[in-house]
């Protein structure tokens, strides 16, 4: 079954390149460059999605201590900093030739940037409790304090960039993009979203073989 | 309710007697303020434009200290079992603690702001009971997530680095939105014009409490 | 503007690294574990008798 995803998964990822650089234009204003974006908005989606899915198998578990629910918390939230941390590279290795800077606190890499230090605090405490019952109690509790923090981030960090300085170049909104782009922009979601079940459910079934392992 | 008032009067009476903590933290807030004014006072310009920042800095590495050692009082003293075995919802010891800790960094907080009004020549004037509402709104959204932080972490290895590890993100939305509002105050703004940030401070104040409340049972079970 | 395109393979060779690592890592692990529980079957760690061979559970 795994392997069935991860073909059609490849495939997707096939396609979103296709899409990427063969069918998709070349941006106005910003050039060649600006074909990052289908790497990096697909990526920061994957991230929240995946702390979603955190979210909601910690609750889950803290109710019915589905030892499932656990293993699915813990590989969503690898998977979700594995993202989070491609989105912030992506995102700088974007800025340097548009912005001219590699780091620059805007509203959304300060953002993603909190996300990654908490949720890799989240993997931290995982690490460092060897008592797995009680890693997962812990690791629950956690995930749902920083799932319902994000809004908080999110409002707090939006309105420190905006309401005292001029809004800084952040790329159109999909409401301006040209129709192709959009439809390469969401094949790509697409395939990343494939990828992240894909990954999930292997490292998910790891785990699984890991705690059958250790008896 | 009556086991949360228990659990805060215990700990004011401990307190009283040891002092320790409110001693520790005393003389690390004075340490705190040299080290400002040795590696900011030279520049008297920038001094002032940091000053929100480095009051909340202070609040914050003072808490900190402070609240990672919330249970660790219990833990050493074979207290642990106790509160672990103690009947009915864990909650109220939740709450408790919570009370015991906003009193202990409000009282922190007044000690540094008094310091900082003398050694930096702050004129607060008629901005203190703005700054009052800021910082009380604030220091709640951090005890609040402080307190269920420390007693994971009391339970763990490497409770001193994981602490401050795990807290500091989470608080990163209460900081940016407390020193924020700081900054307008002190410029003599009324509360009005960073209501924004307020609302934002109540909100984290409710959630985090919420949460707090609702799974400090998983915390301390076994 | 130019067009950048060392940045643009810059960023695509990172995601493609980095993904491949990691799913070079998940082969790897579960590589090692089945490897770990073949040893076992075959000598048992707790002393146990192996199963028989027709009973050998089959591969996922």
């Amino acid at each position: 079954m795994t392997r069935l995803v991860g073909g059609v998964t490849l495939a997707a990822l096939a396609a979103g390149l296709v899409m990427g650089f063969g069918i998709a234009p070349r941006e106005a204003t910003q050039g060649n460059v600006q074909r990052i974006m289908y790497l990096h908005v697909p990526s920061v989606w994957v991230a929240y999605l995946a702390f979603a899915v955190v979210l909601v198998a910690s609750i889950a578990y803290l109710i019915r201590r589905a030892e499932a629910a656990d293993r699915l918390a813990h590989a969503s939230a690898e998977v979700g900093v594995l993202f989070t941390g491609l989105t912030i590279a992506t995102g700088s290795i974007w800025g340097k030739p548009t912005w001219g800077t590699w780091w620059t606190w805007d509203a959304r890499l300060t953002s993603v940037a909190i996300l990654f230090v908490m949720y890799l605090g989240y993997l931290l405490l995982r690490g460092m409790i060897e008592d797995r019952e009680r890693g997962a109690r812990f690791a629950a509790v956690l995930g749902i304090v920083a799932a319902f923090n994000i809004p908080l981030v999110h409002f707090s960090v939006y309105w420190w960039r905006t309401l005292h300085q001029p809004p800084s170049l952040m790329k159109p909104g999909p409401g301006t993009m040209p129709g192709i782009i959009v439809t390469a922009l969401l094949v790509n979601f697409v395939a990343f979203s494939l990828l992240y079940v894909y990954f999930v459910a292997r490292r998910a079934r790891l785990l699984r073989r890991e705690a059958e392992a250790a008896g | 309710m009556r086991r949360a008032f228990i659990v805060v009067w215990k700990d004011l009476l401990v307190e009283r007697r040891s002092k320790e903590t409110l001693n520790a933290l005393f003389f690390f807030a004075l340490l705190l303020l040299f080290i400002f004014q040795f590696s900011l006072g030279p520049d008297r310009e920038r001094l002032a434009g940091t000053l929100p920042g480095l009051l909340w800095l202070a609040f914050i590495l003072s808490g900190l200290l402070g609240l990672g050692r919330t249970f660790v009082v219990e833990r050493e003293n074979d207290c642990w079992e106790g509160l672990l075995l103690s009947p009915g919802d864990k909650s109220a010891i939740y709450v408790g603690k919570l009370a015991g800790n906003l009193l202990l960094m409000l009282v922190v907080e007044a000690i540094l702001l008094v310091l900082f009004t003398f050694f930096f020549n702050l004129d607060l004037g008629g901005a203190l009971p703005a700054l009052a509402v800021v910082i009380g709104l604030g220091t709640v959204a951090f005890a609040a997530v402080g307190t269920l932080f420390a007693a994971m972490t009391a339970q763990v290895r490497a409770r001193e680095l994981l602490f401050p590890v795990l807290l500091l993100p989470v608080q990163a939305p209460v900081l940016l939105a407390t020193v924020k509002a700081t900054e307008a105050v002190l410029l003599g703004e009324p509360l009005g014009s960073v209501a924004h940030w307020l609302k934002l401070l109540a909100a984290a104040d409710v959630v985090y409490v919420a949460v707090g409340v609702l799974t400090f049972d998983f915390v301390l079970e076994g | 503007m130019p067009d950048n395109w060392g940045f643009v393979l810059a960023a695509y060779g990172l995601a493609a690294g980095v993904l491949l690592a990691y799913w070079r890592f998940l082969a790897r692990r579960e590589r090692d574990l089945r490897g770990a529980a073949e040893r076992n079957r075959i000598a048992p760690v707790s002393g146990h008798p192996g199963p028989e061979p027709a009973s050998r559970t089959p591969r996922a």
